[in-house]
């Protein structure tokens, strides 16, 4: 997995490699991306209701494993508490609702206090070594289930609270659902991107050092305390923003939303989706989402143990995820196309392909729909 | 203060609970340089046999006994088929494992005994005992000494016999050990098969209180890694004192402390651990490590 992340941060130097594959064009990349956003802009609109809800909790999860990816698969700590940001993300959108905030200023809130609880706690675990990060997120969703049942008058304990923030707008002439999906596409799509830049640029590099060898980090003048704290950061703050989504889409959260079962499948699903791959974040999203309706379709009382069972699956035939398993496709295709492809390993990752939907001029977004 | 000593008294029991499974982390820690997340699920599926036995009529004592010989042929195959392949990788991939094996045992434990709550018999009488003008359980007591005893036992076959000596050679240079002779992945089966044995005694001792379910451990294995974290993982000792402290304090706050209260004394280890982490990065009874690179 680290070295999949180190490739991934280093430029693609594809104008390298003497004759650029097919998938490497620019003009096929633009294509490729242009054609992306068109099916995200008309999905919505032709799919059935079912499938515009179910799309946009994926979204939602995909942005709470995005999260996750950040601290875990791209520095290297395992965090179990993820969930508990997802939580508190929800909970401080529904409060906001509620008190009839501006949804600009509950957006905002919905980052920001996520993102603050996450700096105070990993300002502490990161003075641990190692696993003991582990250890101590593990406490997040375990202290914070009974808390948010205490403090009653604010989150509506064990009941949970339910907050519903605007539909559709008059005279867009779309469906909630569809609304819905677009709000979910167009916050989700921004965060992935933005997180995407982050991951590749010169914090992503540091990341990846962190993971690979603290100590050569910080012969580097890269401090992996100080690297610790931000990529925990920014995962407390991308699950802040899940959690307003999830609020927006699923518009009620109870204690039982960020309990320590969810934490753990929100790792698992990160692990099956890929760790440290965009990509992986939404197939870890689609996962979180799907399997368990699929599971609870065959037997409600087996969920638990397949789920376990898939993910040391993966972990034995798979230990990079599915989006390995894609990336190994891709590369595949590209050997046999090119000839000579064998000698350019993968510089360009195809998680370009899936999660880039505004790579293309943001211009050219009415022309593909018109 | 009849109050305050029966307190004490109860956090101790809990305490030592927590001790054995911190322990039981300590020790696979120390072999592998892992830490197994799924020590508490273990001791739970230990427990379910024990209770399973006991209704097809085997006496407790024996089916407890018998729970605890199935953990230890438990964590041996699980250390063999399952951990050793991720043993000297990536420890992170490690971690996930143990985390999926949590899941897996869960949902075996969940499917073949279903979510609901089990009643367990308990070892004790549930009576009180007074002493000096003080009235203290009989379980708290019997815990707390069962547990006791059983490390006194693991401390003498660490330090006293031959096989003890083996394992602690595996845990400080595992290839050294190889090199002289010592069977590492027979004596890691072993080290595994310890800490789930140690932990299915923990599990048997608390499951009548707790009463029997899947997530019956979950907080006591969060409580578990708190003690290791402020005990250091380098001195089994300092968990088990951490572990006490950690029992003690959490009762005494939850009803001392009006806010905490019973539902939120699992926050207690942690308010410790930032305190301590603030001050002393290596735990109470750690050693600073220094690596070279």
């Amino acid at each position: 997995m680290a070295s999949a992340s180190a490739v991934q941060a280093t430029p693609s130097p594809s104008a390298a490699s003497p004759a650029p594959s097919f998938t490497e064009r620019p003009w096929v990349r633009r294509a490729g991306a242009l054609l992306l956003l068109v099916v995200l802009v008309v999905a919505p609109l032709v799919l059935p209701q079912f499938a515009n809800e179910t799309l946009a909790r994926v979204g939602v999860f995909a942005v709470a494993v995005l999260g996750l990816n950040v601290v875990m698969g791209y520095t290297g700590q395992v965090s179990l508490g993820q969930i508990f940001f997802l939580g508190l993300g929800a909970y401080v959108t529904a409060y906001g609702v509620q008190h009839d905030w501006n949804v600009v200023v509950v957006f905002l809130l919905a980052c920001v206090v996520p993102a603050v609880a996450g700096l105070v706690v990993a300002l502490a675990a990161a003075r641990l070594g190692g696993l003991a990060i582990a250890m101590v997120t593990i406490a997040l969703p375990i202290v914070g289930v009974p808390l948010a049942k205490r403090l009653g008058d604010v989150t509506g304990g064990s009941q949970g609270i339910s907050a519903r923030m605007g539909g559709a707008p008059e005279g867009s002439g779309l469906y909630n659902d569809q609304w819905t999906l677009y709000v979910v596409l167009v916050i989700g799509g921004i965060v992935f991107l933005l997180t995407r830049s982050l991951v590749r640029g010169k914090f992503g590099r540091a990341f990846a050092i962190v993971k690979g060898n603290e100590h050569v980090a910080s012969s580097m003048g890269i401090s992996p305390y100080r690297y610790k704290v931000l990529a925990f950061t920014i995962a407390s703050l991308i699950g802040g923003v899940s959690g307003f989504l999830y609020m927006y889409v699923i518009q009620y959260t109870s204690p039982e939303t960020m309990s320590f079962g969810h934490s753990i499948q929100l790792l698992a699903a990160m692990v099956i989706g890929g760790a440290g791959s965009i990509v992986g974040s939404i197939l870890g999203g689609a996962y979180y989402v799907l399997v368990p309706q699929l599971t609870n379709e065959i037997d409600a009382s087996l969920t638990a143990l397949l789920q376990g069972a898939i993910l040391l699956a993966v972990l034995f035939v798979l230990p990079g995820g599915l989006a390995s398993l894609l990336r190994a496709v891709t590369r595949g295709r590209r050997r046999s196309g090119a000839g000579n492809g064998a000698a350019a390993p993968s510089t360009t990752p195809p998680s370009t392909a899936g999660s880039a939907p505004a790579a293309g001029e943001p211009e050219t977004e009415r022309h593909g729909h018109a | 203060m009849g109050t305050f000593v029966q307190l004490v008294v109860d956090g101790l029991s809990t305490g030592s609970v927590y001790a054995a499974i911190a322990l039981a982390i300590v020790l696979v820690n120390q072999a592998t340089g892992l830490i197994n997340f799924a020590q508490g699920g273990m001791a739970v599926l230990a427990a379910y046999v024990a209770w399973a036995l006991t209704n097809r009529g085997v006496p407790l004592v024996l089916a407890i006994l018998l729970s605890i010989v199935f953990s230890f042929v438990l964590g041996a195959v699980v250390e063999r088929y399952l951990m050793r392949r991720f043993e000297r990788g990536d420890p992170d991939t490690a971690v996930v494992v143990t985390i999926g094996l949590l899941t897996l045992i869960t949902g075996v434990a969940g499917w073949l005994w279903t979510y609901n709550n089990q009643s367990f018999p308990s070892l004790f009488p549930l009576d009180t005992v007074s002493f000096l003008g003080v009235s203290v359980s009989i379980r708290s007591i019997g815990t707390t000494l069962v547990i006791v005893v059983v490390m006194a036992l693991l401390q003498a076959l660490f330090v006293g016999t031959k096989l003890g000596l083996a394992l602690r050679a595996v845990a400080i240079n595992p290839q050294s050990a190889s090199y002289s002779g010592l069977p590492v992945g027979r004596l890691l089966m072993v080290g595994w098969g310890l800490a789930a044995a140690l932990g299915a005694v923990a599990g048997a001792l608390v499951a009548p209180q707790l009463t029997l379910t899947p997530g019956m451990l979950d907080n006591a294995l969060v409580y578990a890694l708190a003690a290791v974290i402020l005990g250091g993982l380098t001195s089994p000792v300092g968990v088990v004192v951490a572990a006490w402290i950690i029992g003690v304090l959490e009762n005494l706050a939850a009803v001392y402390v009006p806010f905490i209260g019973y539902d939120l004394k699992v926050a207690v280890p942690f308010i410790l651990i930032f305190v301590v982490l603030i001050v002393r990065p290596q735990g109470l009874f750690g050693r600073k490590t220094v690596v070279r690179v």
